[in-house]
């Protein structure tokens, strides 16, 4: 017998399901609201919370967000009344949260219930009180927490948002937060539609993006949408929007000027309603530069830009991280490795020039490596990627170099290693305080504190 | 009362009525499966005949729902 709380505010509903629910032989209490549903978590403890994806005073991730905090996390099913959103709720729902789609049937309920996660709710571990922000986003750090600020404001607005930053730092997880956050703000469930305008031909950009009418063109056997439409009110994720060659460009800077499109071969002009979410590994300094992007075209997508730190300038978040990655594969292999402290050392030393998608990438090699019969993880001894940053950054000797130069980039080196700290830098160096003063006044670098 | 209701079923758009009345269908849904428990357990057949009449009004609210719906 489970403990279930049911959180929906159709009342009609909530009445039949706990019938069913009680008839299945469990124990169900009711709540209509958030509200509701905070008060009784404070009192009670439940083995499995079915949750209702919108809810008159915010949205059913809120209330994940509160759960993740409590001592016994309950296993959680979503109910989503929109079929569009389930494409969304999959791709964040964790080892611990599934989701059903409306209308319910009795099935939907007893699979919910005998998922083996669901018997024995889990004690809280390491993993499991990382908070996912906007139900995705991981991270604590001041940059990240800037990150968050960021995108709770522009939710509440329409205004078009350029993403910036290295390969593999989240790019797209961020576009599905700031989706997200929008939901919640507008309290709908609109959808998210993604297109890589990178992978995409230049043939077919025009049609991917605008859709095209049967026989517009050779091959066109049938009407296809175009994103725009497919977005609907909801969000467009236009990824590596610089891959877009510069001769298509003035298509899509119409349609985001007039907020209107026209499919290849059509007549009839379309609204576009969504936001459009795009994103860019280049720099802004590139992007003009090289001309990318032509400057009338960055001014209507980067009407909000955010730039995404990398994994590197907030190296605090890698034990979280890793934790929350190694967790994830513990729970879909059924297994129970563990960090060590000098694992999470090496992790957080490394700096992860492929970012996030290098550090979930490193730790699903480890835990593949590793040894079913214990609980340590085999991490490889070198487990920098081919593409590391760490040896272009490194300041190698070439022929033809002074002593004395070498000498300098070595003391110049330290002293960015240890922010600034000459006492710290005289030591690891190997000389006194006062050489290493004597040092930088010879180069002209001492400056007075 | 119906027509207060009636508009501002009216001033939503065509999306918000579809899901909208994904709420009703799911009331239909589980009251119908109340019956199936009703029916296989030999319980009271009040129950059944409660959870039908409640079929029956979420039916009528669908049919709201597809009358605003059509004239979009």
């Amino acid at each position: 017998m489970l403990n279930i709380l049911l959180v929906d505010d159709d009342e009609e509903f909530t009445e039949v399901a706990c019938h069913i629910i009680e008839f299945l032989g469990h124990d169900v209490i009711t709540a209509c609201s958030l509200e509701e549903a905070y008060q009784v978590l404070d009192c009670n403890d439940f083995d499995h919370i079915f949750l209702d994806f919108m809810l008159p005073d915010g949205s059913g991730l809120h209330l994940i967000d509160h759960i993740n905090k409590l001592e016994k996390i309950p296993y959680i099913t979503l109910i989503t009344g929109h079929p569009l959103v389930k494409g969304m709720l999959s791709s964040l729902c964790g080892p611990k949260i599934g989701y059903i789609a409306k209308p319910l049937q009795r099935e939907d309920l007893e699979q919910a219930l005998s998922n083996k996660k669901t018997n024995t709710a889990r004690n809280k571990s390491k993993s499991s009180i990382t908070t996912k922000h906007f139900g995705c986003l991981i991270g604590e750090s001041t940059v990240m927490k800037e990150l968050y600020t960021m995108i709770e404001r522009v939710a509440t607005t329409q205004a078009n948002v350029m993403l910036m930053g290295e390969s593999g730092v989240g790019k797209e997880v961020v576009a599905q937060a700031i989706h997200i956050a929008t939901n919640q703000a507008n309290n709908s469930e609109n959808k998210l539609v993604t297109t890589n305008c990178g992978a995409i031909s230049k043939d077919l950009i025009t049609s991917e993006l605008f859709g095209h009418e049967k026989g517009a063109f050779t091959g066109a056997i049938a009407k296809k949408e175009g994103v725009f439409q497919r977005a609907g009110d909801g969000t467009l994720f236009l990824d590596e929007v610089t891959e877009m060659p510069i001769e298509m460009q003035p298509n899509l800077l119409r349609v985001l000027e007039s907020k209107k499109v026209t499919t290849v071969g059509g007549t009839k002009e379309m609204d576009v309603n969504c936001r459009v979410i795009s994103a860019s590994n280049r720099s802004v300094a590139e992007i003009a530069e090289k001309k990318y992007l032509r400057e009338d075209i960055y001014f209507r997508l980067a009407v909000f830009p955010i730039s995404i730190p990398a994994l590197r300038e907030r190296k605090e978040d890698i034990p979280l991280l890793a934790n929350t990655f190694l967790s994830e594969l513990n729970e879909e292999y059924n297994r129970n490795y563990q960090w060590t402290a000098v694992q999470l050392k090496r992790l957080v030393d490394y700096d992860w020039p492929g970012n996030v998608r290098e550090l979930r990438h490193t730790i699903h090699r480890a835990f593949i490596m590793s040894d079913p019969k214990n609980t340590a993880v085999e991490l490889a001894q070198d487990f920098r990627s081919p593409f590391s940053s760490v040896t272009e950054k490194s300041h190698g000797l070439t022929a033809g170099q002074t002593i004395e130069d070498v000498e300098k980039e070595l003391i110049k080196v330290t002293l960015e290693d240890v922010d600034g700290n000459k006492s710290l830098a005289a030591e690891m160096l190997g000389i006194s305080t006062k050489t290493l003063y004597n040092r930088l006044h010879a180069y002209g670098e001492f400056k007075e504190d | 009362m119906d027509s207060e209701k009636n508009s501002a079923l009216e001033s939503k758009n065509i999306n918000e009525l579809i899901h909208d009345a994904r709420a009703p269908l799911n009331r239909i849904s589980m009251q119908a499966e109340l019956i199936k428990l009703v029916l296989e357990n030999d319980m009271p057949k009040e129950k059944a005949l409660a959870a039908a009449d409640k079929i029956i009004n979420s039916c009528q609210e669908c049919s709201q729902f597809l009358e605003v719906i059509s004239h979009k």
